[in-house]
């Protein structure tokens, strides 16, 4: 518990209500996304730098763990509370800065939500490409703290190559600012990619400068159905063989396809073994030409290939994958998502490689990817429940990992580390690459304040 | 234990993927997590499982759900966080009754006819006059008080049981409401005269009651069966020539068609009788989009910019969205523009605008700013709790929109 002493002092930083330390506030700051709990001292919800600066200090001072939280929808437990630490929430510094159209620049708290910013950049004809899943619930100080992806990300990339600049408060209390407005990187470090991805080890950010883009002037949706996930698989390397960039490649299994219909009832087919969504954009003049050539490329193979006519069919399409995560407890109540990523060309290995593990281990997996940048998320269905298959289902997991992993590919993609795959990490990397990352986190972070526990333990 | 334990399935299905926070508008504008649906399903499960002890803090985040029904249609997996907050409010309910106030107002006032009548003549009259003399006290809790409308007398006593017409095509049963009745009683008339413009004659029971919604919102489901009960028998069995039960009052309808078939679950012998009522129930715009207007009869001489707000058991209780807007184009010279978020709740939400008024006025002055957005003279809508609260922020902000039922819209375009 807390001392009433520290208590009175949050309190006089932040101001009564931005404090909490009940047992029901406590309770709902202690998940996230994951299947993992906990329970902290107390959350403190600051609403300007300086509130962070002074909350940091205090802590300091007491010797009182800080664990940093956005919206909590991460599939990592990277915000799950650690043992005696205070949870900063930053769902209460909420305000767009700036939208600088000329320079292709938004400034924002790390608390607004990625959808609201998507609505305000809207108006004047702007978009923020990073979209994770989760992106209307999502904000973009967790999204640049996983340094989330989402379904544009094989065209644009994901949300790393969109921050300009930060402004972080360290562990010591001090404030600074990494990059800017300016497109070419600064002198020395690139400090911004090293906070980016961190999941909060390093530092708390409290401003973000963020690339925004034009909204391309046109665009075209397109499906594709086959009778196996395999061959969804085979197109995806077909497109990338050919030298296409689509802005999207978006593949769901049988599984998937029939729990995001019972939700959104957008009409794709339920006896289909796998559908892939294609999208292109770019001017207007473009797009027959793309789409024809998709369309001679995925013709190949899947059974059938059609492009949405209208607006509406685009956005059920949308709301169809972007549901898919939270429609699966239809069949099961519990889910373990996985985000291993390989290399493009190995992409059909991989759909073979969690089929397999499926297969070897008993389990249900539902299949959602990311397929145009190699990005798995095979969802494994179950029931927290039952202790055994719980056990089988961690074990298929690592299994899954293991499999990226001899296909020269990585056990996270975007959904980071936190605790569930921390375990993992040193397959991923030599015991030589390990100590680098604790370097850098006790060169930042020497006492070990920020969101300990996470990614690596010390 | 037995009501969450009925619901345990449903609590465990949510996944906690978070995608309800944008549906709630609670959590939106606090930011906290017990005031999301997340938040509050994660806390109702706890305490299912043992884990928590319910206190005042957790009564709070169950008590301050707006029930506006957005995360239920937001849900991938189908989990309803209001039927769950719903249940954990009947659990709250047996395990320790209600808070004095939700008592005394919700349940006694509201569920005695009397007692109603008497509490709005007694506001209308002394207590106006009381609070016209305080300065400052224009707003109770974000409540315009000064200007809440009271019926001089109820509707009831002012119409006939019966209102014949020349040429009679349908008989309509009006289920006027405790709104309609004792405050707004204008839009009672408005409905009426709409009606019988369009040749229903219409058949008003005068020992009606309230629909028993605010008593089952609070878990008071024996309040709530009572008053039930009695709205049944009285349509069905003394005014069984009615075809159908009108009612101009959303939330009315949405308890008197749906919930009422959830409220007698447990009485098979009955659901029969309460099915076949059910199904008699229907709102305004509903009936009046289905037996057809005559679009020649209606009149305006100016230009009218119109705004329609969906009430949350209009959109999401009856899902009907696109009559009111139908029968508002209708209307000569009307420009009908919609509005940002249209279908979110306008803070009302029942008790909730003077138990939790801090977050209830930030989503009404959000919802008036949408209103103001769209340069409309005049905001309809199918509610009157909606109407009374639009009509309190759109004062509050300065602004000049009036707000009116749709049937006072209409009513005003036929001529006398």
């Amino acid at each position: 518990m807390l001392s009433q002493a520290v208590v009175k002092r949050l309190k006089e930083i932040v101001g009564e209500r931005n404090v909490v330390t009940d047992k029901v506030g406590l309770l709902t700051y202690g998940y996230d996304g994951t299947l993992l709990s906990g329970e902290a001292l107390g959350v403190v919800s600051p609403t300007t730098t300086e509130q962070v600066v002074e909350i940091v200090k205090l802590m300091n001072e007491q010797d009182i763990k800080l664990v940093p939280r956005g919206a909590g929808t991460n599939e990592s437990g990277g915000t799950i509370p650690s043992a005696k630490s205070v949870v900063i929430s930053f769902t209460k510094m909420t305000k767009i800065h700036e939208i600088d159209t000329e320079n292709f620049v938004a400034v924002v708290e790390p608390g607004v939500i990625n959808f609201d910013l998507q609505v305000e950049l809207a108006k004047k004809n702007f978009y923020f490409p990073p979209d994770p899943s989760s992106f209307k619930a999502s904000t973009i100080g967790g999204n640049l703290g996983e340094c989330s992806g989402g379904p544009k990300c094989f065209k644009y990339g994901v949300t790393r190559d969109y921050m300009l600049g930060l402004e972080v408060v360290l562990p010591n209390g001090k404030v600074i600012q990494t990059g800017g407005r300016n497109f070419q990187s600064e002198p020395g470090y690139d400090l911004t990619r090293i906070i980016v991805g961190s999941e909060g080890i390093l530092g708390l950010v409290t401003k973000v400068f963020v690339r925004i883009l034009p909204i391309p002037r046109a665009k075209k949706t397109m499906l594709a159905l086959y009778d196996k996930v395999e061959d969804a698989s085979q197109t995806v390397a077909d497109i990338v063989a050919a030298g296409i960039i689509p802005t999207t490649l978006e593949l769901m299994d049988n599984l998937l396809i029939n729990t995001t219909e019972d939700f959104t009832h957008a009409g794709l087919p339920r006896d289909a073994g796998a559908v892939l969504i294609i999208e292109v954009d770019g001017y207007p003049e473009d797009m027959d030409g793309q789409v024809k050539t998709i369309g001679e490329i995925a013709s190949k193979i899947a059974k059938e290939f059609k492009v949405a006519q209208t607006a509406v069919e685009v956005d059920q399409i949308w709301t169809s994958r972007r549901s898919a995560f939270g429609s699966v407890a239809r069949v099961r109540p519990s889910y373990g998502v996985n985000d291993i990523t390989v290399p493009r060309s190995n992409f059909p290995k991989a759909i073979g490689g969690v089929l397999k593990v499926a297969k070897d281990f008993g389990v249900t997996i539902g299949v959602v990817a990311h397929a145009g940048d190699g990005n798995l998320h095979p969802l494994i269905l179950f029931d927290q429940r039952n202790k055994e298959e719980t056990e089988t289902v961690h074990a298929a997991e690592q299994a899954l990992c293991m499999m990226a992993l001899d296909l020269e590919g990585t056990i996270s993609g975007e959904h980071g580390i936190g605790l569930v795959k921390k375990k993992y990490l040193d397959k991923e990397f030599t015991p030589a690459a390990m100590e680098a990352f604790r370097k850098i986190k006790r060169s930042f972070d020497p006492s070990n304040r920020f969101n300990p526990g996470k990614i690596i333990d010390l | 234990m037995g009501v969450l334990a009925d619901v345990y399935e449903m609590l465990n299905t949510c996944n906690k993927c978070g995608g309800c926070h944008t549906a709630c508008k609670t959590y939106k504008l606090t930011g906290s997590e017990e005031m999301s649906t997340r938040g509050r399903i994660q806390l109702i499960k706890a305490v299912a499982d043992g884990k928590l002890e319910p206190n005042e803090e957790y009564e709070d985040a169950i008590m301050s759900c707006l029930l506006c029904g957005e995360c239920a249609v937001t849900c991938p997996n189908g989990v309803h966080g209001n039927e769950l907050v719903m249940a954990a409010r009947r659990d709250l309910k047996l395990r320790k009754g209600i808070k004095p106030f939700a008592k005394s107002f919700a349940l006694k006032t509201l569920a005695s006819p009397k007692r109603l009548g008497m509490g709005f003549r007694l506001f209308g009259g002394m207590g106006k006059s009381v609070l016209n003399k305080i300065d400052g006290l224009d707003y109770f809790r974000g409540i315009d008080i000064k200007n809440f409308p009271t019926a001089k007398k109820p509707f009831l006593e002012q119409v006939p049981e019966k209102i014949k017409v020349q040429n009679p095509k349908h008989k309509v049963g009006f289920y006027v409401g405790c709104f309609l009745n004792h405050s707004l009683d204008q839009t009672a008339h408005s409905v009426v005269k709409v009606l019988a413009k369009n040749d229903c004659e219409v058949i008003i029971p005068k020992d009606q009651v309230c629909c028993g919604l605010p008593q089952y919102c609070y878990g008071d489901y024996e309040t709530a069966k009572t008053n039930a009960r009695k709205t049944i028998d009285t349509f069905l069995d003394k005014y069984s020539d009615a075809e159908v039960v009108l009612t101009a009052c959303a939330s009315c309808g949405s308890m008197l068609r749906h919930d009422y078939l959830k409220l007698f679950a447990d009485e098979p012998s009955y659901l029969p009788k309460v099915k076949l009522f059910c199904d008699k129930v229907v709102e305004f715009s509903e009936y009046m989009a289905k037996i057809g207007v005559d679009q020649s009869k209606l009149h305006n001489s100016s230009p009218l910019t119109v705004t329609y707000h969906d009430p949350c058991h209009m959109v999401r209780g009856l899902k009907a969205t696109k009559q009111p807007r139908e029968l508002l184009q209708m209307i000569p010279r009307v420009d009908y523009k919609e509005m940002f978020e249209a279908n979110r709740c306008c803070g009302a939400a029942g008790l909730i605008q003077a138990f939790y008024h801090e977050v209830s006025t930030d989503i009404t002055d959000q919802k008036t700013q949408n209103i103001k957005d769209t340069n409309a003279d005049l905001v309809a809508t199918s509610c009157p709790a909606c109407m009374l609260r639009l009509q309190g922020g759109i004062n509050k902000a300065g602004q000049k929109q009036k707000v009116m039922h749709v049937a006072d819209v209409m009513a005003n375009a036929y001529e006398d």
